[in-house]
């Protein structure tokens, strides 16, 4: 008789426990939803609800008509060619960005880790900034000489820092951030001055790394989207082991994981979300940082919820921010970092000191 | 079913400074091993070796015959669990989890766990006792929770062997014994091999069997307690004088280290003492002034007089007098040189009886010879005089000029060079 009621009992915290990410998890789908709509709906010209239902169901391939209703082709063109696109690589590099956030934080176990924490945006900036100031005009599947150069770029970096923090057949995650800072800042430098000598091109290069998604297109989306998975699938199918990672190195390889390759399938993992997310849409702060905190805050560190729900949240986030960016001054528009930082960090103030302490990280005990 | 393991001729060395040096040593299946050695004498590196967490430079290590090597991360951690010192577990995992990431080494990579595995956790928790916490966050537990939720963690993958690296470092004595008792279980009721790395031999004694003692690298001895925790093996590991000897209470062999102050590591500007008699009245006194760093000599007493363990236990000049014997001439004399020696004479509290009241003879030649004499406690003599004339010979050695102290504690404004100043009010 006890053992049943305790086992009752015991089913009932767990059911009460768990429904936290159930919640959570339909939460933001629904964010996600009211994002995408917004983005459709609101803009230098707005259009409205059942418009924009109309134009995306007529557009769908094997759908219909709607007999006796007349939208003009401006709209149709506006939502499908220009606000569409431009959703889905604002949800693509922003869920990119927070899923590398996540790992690069649980991976260094280290909370002030974002996507840019080892160097890549510096690489990738410096390799963008190359491509404005040479001229190059090479162009490979349509892609201008910025988007490429910024993407090897970032490849490129996170090679040599993976190298030079390799001691023997280790390569000790200290090492690997401490090697990443030193890296960052000397590219940084480097792009200072090209930068100093950018004269005409100056506006170009700062806009550039204050990231914005104006002018998407669908090919942008093709190429940003399977690298966005690719890099997704890789980190998410190792989120069990992310998690031992947490609790140390040592101890992850204690449990039984592999974590030489680990580290490596992760680095790869995180650097393609990061590398092509920079390379579509220049350097986007904050989202990286705060979205996989937030989620631990409400969720708890466990990376198989974590990075999904990650991915949900940073998508949203960039998708609003960027119709905020849109919006605000329009017909012109910000740059949609600026936004995300203007609303991100007083946000993520007002949940630090509501929770009090990041428990899950040092010094939070 | 608990694996042996054999370490042959490892070698290892952090930058040239070699920290294993040929090591070799063999442990049975089922065996509970506690493994010795002062700092740096690469207990925890040989630990690490076997764990993988370290590649050693040469050698080889076996697991039941097999070339560790051989084995991938999640076959061997589903023969070996490891408990570190200390983990660093502030995020917000859950008890359950935590102990869950023991099933880790089982899971495939798309596995989701199963109630089997629920099971073992639930099991694994009840066993180390940390059920009631399994909601709680692993940042907001204890050093001693946190320890026996690791312990849990290490049971859920149902080892072979258990490698504990100084588990009980961090913990209070309450949770050491909890804990090493955990360890004996599992080898007792599961047949684990368990090697664990202890710093506290007289803990490591009352749980383990067999001990391995570590010195520069290699095993300088292996075996039961009694082979291997001898005073010349503690000295040559530890560099520190010691003796063992059979605690009083339970039996079990124990350790202490010796610190006696003898000439030349008396504290500088202490004076020596001479301490008149023994027992456990003398005991306060005995210990406070080699606490103050005094150089001391006791006597005379009997041979199985506490304060006589005492002075040998510090290899201390002593008077003694066999038992069911009285003083004689060569007793007085040797008594008289070694109060001659010290800078000042201490009678304690002890009780009198007809036997010793010629100590008080010497001890008034003495004090004409101008040599301090310090009486602690003359109220209270009636109390320990089973002579009847105690009072009558301590008051006349006060009459020719020793003083009297109330409590042991003013020995200390006597004895510390600055003349005791605060607390010797």
């Amino acid at each position: 008789m006890r053992t049943t009621l305790q086992a009752e009992e015991e089913k009932q915290k767990k059911t009460g426990r768990d429904l936290t990410r159930p919640l959570f998890a339909g939460g933001l789908v629904a964010l996600l939803f009211v994002a995408v709509v917004s983005a459709m709906v609101f803009g230098a010209v707005s259009i409205g609800f059942w418009n924009v239902f109309i134009i995306l169901v007529e557009a769908l391939p094997f759908s219909f008509t709607f007999a006796g209703v007349e939208i003009a082709t401006v709209y149709e063109d506006i939502i499908l060619q220009i606000r569409l696109p431009r959703v889905l690589l604002a949800a693509a590099v922003g869920s990119s960005l927070a899923v590398a956030g996540a790992t690069f934080q649980g991976l260094f176990r280290n909370p002030m880790a974002d996507p840019y924490v080892i160097g890549i945006s510096s690489g990738s900036a410096l390799g963008a900034v190359f491509a404005m100031l040479s001229g190059y005009s090479l162009a490979v599947g349509g892609f201008g000489a910025v988007p490429l150069f910024a993407f090897g770029g970032g490849i490129a970096t996170i090679i040599i820092v993976y190298n030079m923090a390799r001691v023997g057949q280790t390569v000790p995650v200290m090492t690997l951030l401490l090697a990443g800072i030193a890296i960052s800042s000397f590219l940084s430098a480097l792009v200072s001055l090209l930068t100093y000598f950018a004269d005409e091109k100056l506006h170009m290069v700062v806009f550039w790394m204050m990231g914005g998604l104006g002018g998407a297109t669908w090919q942008q989306v093709q190429v940003m989207v399977p690298y966005a998975l690719i890099g997704y699938i890789l980190v998410s199918v190792f989120s069990r082991e992310l998690n031992a990672m947490l609790l140390g190195e040592e101890t992850a390889s204690h449990l039984g994981v592999n974590t030489e390759r680990v580290k490596k399938i992760l680095l790869v993992g995180a650097s393609l979300l990061v590398a092509a997310a920079v390379s579509t849409s220049g350097i986007i702060g904050f989202v990286g940082l705060v979205v996989p905190h937030f989620v631990r805050l409400v969720a708890g560190p466990d990376h198989r919820f974590l990075l999904p729900a990650s991915a949900l949240l940073g998508g949203s986030l960039l998708i609003a921010t960027d119709t905020v960016a849109r919006v605000i001054i329009a017909p012109s528009e910000l740059p949609v970092g600026i936004i995300t930082a203007l609303i991100g960090a007083p946000m993520f103030v007002y949940l630090l000191k509501k929770r009090k302490k990041l428990r899950y990280f040092g010094g939070g005990g | 079913m608990g694996i042996d393991i054999e370490v042959h001729g490892l070698k290892l060395a952090y930058d040239a400074e070699p920290v294993l040096e040929d090591t070799n040593f063999k442990v049975e299946r089922g065996d509970l091993v506690a493994l010795l050695g002062a700092n740096g004498a690469g207990k925890s590196t040989l630990l690490r070796c076997i764990s993988r967490i370290i590649k050693p430079n040469s050698g080889q290590i076996l697991l039941d015959g097999d070339e560790l090597e051989k084995f991938s991360s999640k076959e061997s951690a589903r023969m070996m669990a490891v408990v570190p010192q200390e983990t660093t577990a502030d995020f917000d995992f859950s008890v359950e989890d935590i102990v869950m990431m023991g099933r880790f080494p089982y899971l495939g990579r798309f596995q989701k766990e199963t109630q089997k595995d629920r099971d073992i956790v639930r099991r694994s928790m009840e066993m180390t006792g940390v059920s009631h916490l399994a909601e709680r966050s692993i940042a907001n537990l204890s050093g001693g929770e946190k320890q026996r939720v690791i312990m849990a963690r290490a049971v859920c993958q149902e080892p072979e062997i258990m490698l504990l690296d100084e588990p009980t470092a961090n913990l209070d004595i309450g949770y050491q014994s909890m804990l090493l008792e955990l360890a004996s279980r599992l080898n007792r009721e599961q047949k684990v091999t368990v090697v664990a790395a202890i710093h506290d031999i007289n803990l490591a004694v009352h749980h383990f069997n067999r001990f391995v003692l570590l010195a520069g690298g290699r095993v300088m001895a292996a075996g039961r307690a009694e082979e291997v925790i001898t005073p010349e093996n503690i000295k040559k590991s530890y560099g520190v004088p010691a003796s063992t000897y059979r605690h009083p209470l339970h039996g079990v062999l124990q350790v202490s280290v010796v610190k006696g102050n003898t000439g030349d590591t008396a504290a500088e500007g202490s004076p020596a003492v001479h301490v008149i008699g023994g027992g456990e009245e003398a005991m306060p006194t005995l210990e406070l002034l080699n606490q103050e760093g005094c150089c001391l000599s006791v006597g005379p007493v009997s041979a199985q007089d506490s304060g006589c363990r005492f002075a040998h236990f510090h290899s201390l000049p002593v008077v003694v007098v066999p038992p069911f014997t009285s003083m004689n001439g060569v007793h007085k004399e040797e008594h008289l040189q070694l109060m001659r020696n010290s800078d000042l004479v201490v009678i304690p509290p002890i009780p009198f009886g007809e036997g010793n009241l010629p100590i008080f003879e010497e001890v008034e030649t003495i004090l004409k010879e101008g040599k301090p004499v310090y009486i602690i406690d003359l109220e209270s003599v009636e109390e320990r005089d089973y002579s009847g004339k105690a009072r009558q010979f301590l008051e006349k050695l006060v009459r020719k000029g020793a003083v009297v102290l109330d409590r042991v504690d003013d020995l200390k404004a006597l004895v510390r060079p600055d003349g005791g100043g605060k607390d010797g009010s």
